[in-house]
């Protein structure tokens, strides 16, 4: 059989292969239609109707009107700033909390790290509205936090419910499974043996993190750093929970641009300078993956 | 399986399939579409529906929960693309709804224009209640203070604005309403302030008489208002995300008096949501807001006929008298039309006149102005 087949193959050499391609070709024309017409027509008309605006009379003109309000308007500067400074402290935050528990998950063995990477995936399957409702009840004001606190004798905490600390802690449990799952995956490519080869010769614990780990990490953290920040930037439940009334997350705010103040246009505007922050961080996660497999 | 039996067993199951459609298609199934709360839409599954199908044994209701208004508008976009097609919409009826949108609906003649013509018991609709005659109004509810008995003795409650403001200085942080666009127990505490800041003259504000100079010159004092109350409210001016999160700070213990909904109130103390030690106060220089939800239908729906009998069914004495007993509401009819043994017993709540502020576009003006000029408020710290 198969030796039939490899004397056939020099015949219809060609014919299979030019068939394979169009295959593949049509395996792939699927989801680049699908972005096409679900991501890449929204942008482009999204732009368009922000730049070339309906006049009273019904022609459209070039206008960059609705930026100039945007970047002129305290506020909606205020709203923007407050997603850029949720959007870093959360990705740092997860950074700093993601990584140790990543470096616990690949570096030990035993019943306990099946435990903790249990308990680490768990807000995963925690929808975000839920999430919301029952941070409200744990560190909400008199919640369940301060009724502990309470109890020893302790003063009560200052609730982060309804100041920008709110969507912090909310956004933070909400992406750890994310931020953890990658990371553990990165720190699988670092190899054993080379750690093991720098503790044979006297490297300390921290040595091996920075000279042997990270190094090797780099392109995951940046990964995990822009998967991260992606989510949150674009996120709304929860910010607009636990959030306060003003300065609100760019979600929010679009929202209640879009549909309170029926405004279309600036709704629009306001997603079109989203959109642009980020494009910037992804263009961060389409260069490192493209790195990773030996690209650019 | 060969491919003949799974194409013989395919078509039998998409056939399965069809079978409700042919057979409600025998009947007339009124689309009612709702983007109001859960306890809305149980009232109309058990209470409503079962009625009104009694009463009309050839016509069905199907309810469809719209999610949020949002849900609503997408439906009525589309409506308004089927009138332009002359195609079957799909939908017959909204069960609250501003007719003043999706834009340029009502003068397309997208919304049934209501008259005494069309709908039985059109004369009975209480007067204040209306908004434009492209909505029937059928029920209302009205903004209440609530308050923590247990820390506030009920003598000492607040009965007018100014009492209000001098108890909420004395005890800062004690006090919270939500974001007026995100829910009306806020939203109508704020057209208080703008009331109070007019003269409490509610006859100033009218769906006509918008205009933006006219807006900035009502409202910026009313902005003075609540900025100066802001300092003293829970964390130094913080704001809740709606209704419900205001009754759970005062669930909680949190805060001691909050703006609530009758209705709302009234079922989150009948389900222990809130203890029965929960105090009720109106304010008696000027009622807080209340509102009224409003039905549309939609002339271009298959059932139209029957949606307006559901409509005019609503409106029946058996319907009024649920609203007030089921969900604690207030009728959309005049109290007149409702039976002496509950306008005895819910006297307490009844106003003599039920406030209310035009949508429109000083909706709008006042969200956006409270974001802008009340809600960043002074430095927190």
């Amino acid at each position: 059989m198969r030796r039939s087949m490899t004397f056939a193959l020099p015949a219809r050499g060609f014919a299979l292969a030019s068939n394979q391609g169009w295959v593949g070709l049509a395996l792939v024309a699927l989801p680049v239609l699908l972005l096409a017409w679900l991501i890449i027509y929204p942008i482009v008309s999204a732009v368009t109707d922000t730049l070339f605006v309906a006049q009273p009379d019904g022609s459209s003109a070039l206008s960059f009107a609705s930026y100039r309000f945007f970047f002129s308007d305290q506020y909606s500067r205020a709203n923007l700033w407050v997603t850029l400074w949720t959007t870093l402290v959360c990705g740092a935050l997860l950074l700093a909390i993601g990584l140790p528990i990543a470096l616990y998950l690949r570096f030990s063995r035993g019943p306990l790290s099946a435990y903790v990477q249990g308990l680490a995936i768990f807000p995963m399957f925690v929808p975000s509205i839920i999430l919301s409702y029952a941070l409200i009840r744990t560190i909400g004001p008199n919640g369940a936090v301060d009724v502990l606190l309470n109890a020893v004798g302790l003063p009560k905490l200052p609730s982060p419910y309804l100041t920008p600390w709110g969507p912090v802690i909310g956004l933070v449990w909400d992406n750890l499974p994310l931020t953890v799952l990658m990371l553990t995956a990165g720190l699988g490519n670092v190899p054993k043996t080379s750690i093991e080869a720098a503790r044979d010769v006297g490297a300390s614990p921290l040595r091996v993190l920075w000279s042997i780990i990270m190094p090797r990490m780099v392109n995951s953290l940046l990964v995990t750093t822009s998967f991260a920040i992606l989510g949150i930037f674009s996120s709304f439940t929860l910010p607009y929970l636990l959030g306060p009334a003003s300065p609100e997350m760019m979600g929010p705010f679009m929202q209640r641009t879009f549909s309170d103040m029926n405004d279309p246009v600036n709704a629009l505007t306001q997603a079109v300078i989203a959109f642009g922050f980020c494009l910037g961080f992804g263009i961060f996660y389409v260069r490192s993956v493209a790195r990773n497999r030996g690209g650019v | 399986m060969n491919r003949r039996d799974f194409l013989v067993t395919a078509t039998a199951a998409a056939g399965m399939l069809m079978l409700p459609r042919f057979a409600s298609a025998a009947a007339t199934t009124i689309d009612l579409y709702s983007g109001s709360d859960a306890n809305i839409i149980d009232f109309w599954n058990n209470i409503v529906r079962p009625a009104f199908e009694k009463a009309h044994p050839d016509v069905a209701v199907k309810i469809t929960d719209a999610g949020d208004n949002t849900g609503l508008r997408a439906i009525a976009d589309r409506a308004l693309a089927a009138l332009k097609t002359k195609t079957d919409p799909q939908a017959d009826i909204f069960e609250t709804f501003d007719s003043r949108l999706p834009a340029g609906g009502a003068d397309a003649g997208l919304w049934v224009e209501f008259s005494a013509q069309n709908i039985d018991g059109f004369d009975r609709v209480n007067p204040l209640a209306f908004d434009g005659k492209y909505s029937l109004p059928y029920r209302g509810s009205q903004v209440l203070l609530a308050y923590d008995k247990t820390k506030l003795d009920p003598k000492d409650a607040p009965k007018s604005w100014e009492q209000l403001t001098v108890w909420i200085k004395a005890n800062p942080g004690q006090f919270i309403y939500n974001r007026p666009d995100k829910g009306g127990s806020g939203g109508n505490f704020v057209r208080r302030a703008i009331h109070e800041a007019n003269g409490r003259n509610p006859k100033k504000f009218t769906i006509d008489n918008f205009t933006a100079d006219y807006a900035n010159r009502a409202l910026t004092p009313a902005w003075a208002l609540l900025n100066d109350l802001a300092s003293s409210l829970y964390e130094k001016g913080a704001y809740t995300a709606g209704n419900t999160q205001s009754i759970q700070l005062l669930a909680q213990g949190v805060v001691t008096m909050t703006p609530v909904w009758s209705d709302q109130v009234l079922q989150a103390i009948a389900q222990g949501v809130l203890p029965e030690t929960t105090g009720l106060v109106q304010l008696g220089d000027l009622a807080l807001c209340g509102g009224f939800s409003r039905m549309t239908v939609f002339s271009n729906g298959a059932n139209k006929d029957a949606a307006m009998k559901l409509a005019a069914f609503l409106l029946t004495k058996e319907m009024q008298e649920a609203i007030i007993t089921e969900i604690g509401g207030f009728p959309g009819v005049s109290w007149d039309h409702i039976s002496d043994e509950l306008r005895r017993k819910y006297a307490d709540v009844i106003p003599a006149t039920i406030p209310t502020f035009p949508a429109g576009d000083w909706e709008t003006t006042i969200n956006d102005g409270w974001y802008r000029n009340v809600a960043p408020g002074i430095s927190r710290t």
